[in-house]
């Protein structure tokens, strides 16, 4: 009875791994593919280029000849500029609220939470305005700023550490002549690594994602993102299916590493805040 | 209790600490707000001067046909999406709360398309559901013998193969949440319902939902927001088509002001889907007290 029970819970199991992570592993295995096979009928499941000497011809082709290493490189500035900033941002913030008292702390903190539930949509067309009145179409800033200085996420994750922390040291540290700003850098900001990175991970991840404001601010190929990249090597060349997802694995695979090194903090980040950025 | 308590701190530290905040909630979240909804009585096209319009972006988004599809396309994609994420997350929850061996493995594994973009996700199921060469259509076809439809490109189906790719992509973060909740239910309760020989069955129903509910709503809420973002997913899947078939509201601000022009058009259209989400969020929290309970 209970080896049954364990057979059925495997199998479950093994069911549910296939339906999540199958398409993945069905695009990385179809872009060592040639464009004809990749439409064969029955699909090949050993893919033509596996093992020869051409085997990385599509990685090749896409990162230097379609600029794909530019895109890479491009969304790793932007997420890590706008991930830093989120984590100065945050964590000032989550010192305040947690640790301060001052007259309209519950509103502006009530404010930061309803703001979390707007989709972005309904604000963009007022900012690209403002970006525009700024000179700031077709940088990096419009990409960067908005997420440096919004994140809910965050300031949650910083809150609810720093609220923890004993107050003897808050004591210690003021009474060794320690002002606010070295208290909070030199005491409580360091004693938040877990938070820090992973506040890090997941804006890391959204930022590198983000869709939206990439394409409505950047038109020069050159400061394209990878998602921006990929959408619109989608809409040009549509029928090179062997170079798309060749491509769609290069943008998810540095995501993909990060995550499973440091997948302990994702998840506990998570499960602490019930939010994801 | 530290209410009582000195501060070393001086109120207008924490208002200095909170500029970066401060800053970022005005110019990004409150001021665009707030400039849209005066942007919606304006026909702004970026090229000319706005001019004052009263109510006419919102008499002509009424009296438009399109516009009730798109909003029936927004709530059809919310409820399958909410009811979706719920149920498939509870589900893969409980299994994964199971004591087996590896299952650290498994909840990493599930929640790997979490982490992945959505660009990236439409581009795989793109080519997964094309019509007689993608990989459905052939299993289908050729396994099981049957004609299926060209997913994305019929009506009948491409909201619902849309919403259900998204539901794919985000019920491993549903997973994290509801299996917080299971792990924070004390153990007690279902030994003390063995022992009174309830079945596993009437244990699932009489204590985990019951007490599962304060995580449920929780859920719920977030996943009634996470409804609403489909811009990325639907940008890269079907640009809103076949006619319209998958155009939502957030989808249509996009559309309507940076493939038209149309700013003060697409600000009303904005501004409906501030209401809708409004008049959601606000009958979620009056149902709350007859199905939430928060004593164990």
């Amino acid at each position: 009875m209970k080896i049954f029970k364990k057979i059925l819970i495997y199998t479950l199991l093994g069911i549910i791994v296939i339906i999540m992570i199958f398409p993945f592993v069905w695009m990385v295995i179809n872009s060592f593919n040639s464009e004809e096979s990749i439409f064969k009928i029955p699909p090949k499941i050993i893919p033509d280029k596996l093992f020869k000497k051409d085997m990385f011809e599509n990685y090749i082709t896409v990162l230097r000849d379609y600029n794909f290493l530019r895109y890479s490189l491009n969304s790793f500035i932007v997420a890590s500029l706008a991930s830093i900033g989120q984590i100065f941002t945050c964590s000032m913030a989550g010192f305040a609220f947690a640790r301060m008292r001052f007259r309209g702390k519950t509103i502006v903190f009530a404010l930061l939470l309803s703001t979390m539930m707007i989709p972005v949509q309904v604000t963009i067309v007022p900012e690209f305005l403002l970006m525009m009145k700024l000179g700031w179409l077709d940088t990096f800033a419009p990409l960067i700023i908005p997420s440096f200085l919004v994140g809910t996420f965050g300031t949650f994750l910083y809150k609810e550490f720093f609220e923890n922390i004993p107050r003897d040291l808050e004591d210690a540290a003021a009474i060794d002549g320690a002002g606010p700003l070295t208290m909070f850098l030199r005491v409580f900001f360091p004693l938040s690594i877990v938070q820090t990175t992973t506040l890090f991970i997941i804006a890391f991840m959204n930022n590198w994602n983000d869709l939206l404001r990439p394409v409505l601010y950047i038109n020069s190929t050159k400061l394209m993102t990878i998602t921006m990249a990929l959408t619109q090597f989608q809409s040009q060349y549509s029928a090179r299916w062997s170079y798309l997802l060749t491509g769609a694995v290069l943008s998810i695979l540095p995501l993909l590493i990060i995550y499973i090194v440091l997948q302990r903090f994702v998840m506990e980040g998570i499960t602490h805040t019930g939010l994801k950025g | 209790m530290q209410k009582k308590l000195c501060t070393w701190f001086r109120p207008y530290h924490a208002w200095l600490f909170l500029i970066p905040t401060l800053l970022g909630l005005f110019v990004f979240r409150l001021g665009p707000m707030v400039a849209a909804s005066i942007l919606s009585f304006t026909n702004w096209d970026i090229l000319a001067k706005p001019k004052w319009v009263g109510l006419n972006n919102y008499q002509e988004l009424f009296s438009d046909p399109i516009y009730r599809e798109v909003i029936i396309n927004t709530f059809e994609f919310s409820l399958i999406y909410v009811i979706g994420v719920i149920i498939f997350g509870l589900l893969l929850a409980l299994i994964v709360n199971s004591k087996v061996k590896g299952v650290t493995f498994f909840r990493a594994a599930y929640f790997t398309p979490v982490v992945t973009s959505a660009v990236a996700v439409g581009i795989v199921w793109n080519w997964l559901l094309s019509p007689h060469y993608g990989l459905v259509n052939v299993i289908l076809e050729n396994v099981f013998k049957l004609s299926p439809p060209a997913w994305l490109g019929e009506r009948s189906t491409v909201l619902v193969v849309v919403a259900v790719v998204q539901l794919w992509k985000m019920s491993g973060y549903y997973m994290i949440l509801f299996l917080a909740g299971l792990q924070d239910i004390p153990r007690i309760y279902y030994e003390a319902a063995q022992i009174d020989g309830a079945s596993k069955w009437d244990s699932f129903w009489k204590i985990t939902l019951p007490l599962l509910s304060p995580t449920t709503f929780f859920v719920f809420t977030i996943a009634i927001i996470d409804s609403f973002k489909n811009f990325e997913i639907i940008y890269t899947m079907t640009k809103g088509g076949p006619s319209n078939a998958t155009t939502t509201l957030v989808y249509s601000v996009y559309v309507n002001a940076f493939v038209f022009y149309r700013m003060g058009y697409a600000s009303a259209v904005a501004y409906i889907l501030l209401i809708v989400i409004g008049i959601i969020t606000i009958i979620n929290f009056l149902l709350k007290k007859y199905w939430v309970n928060y004593q164990y």
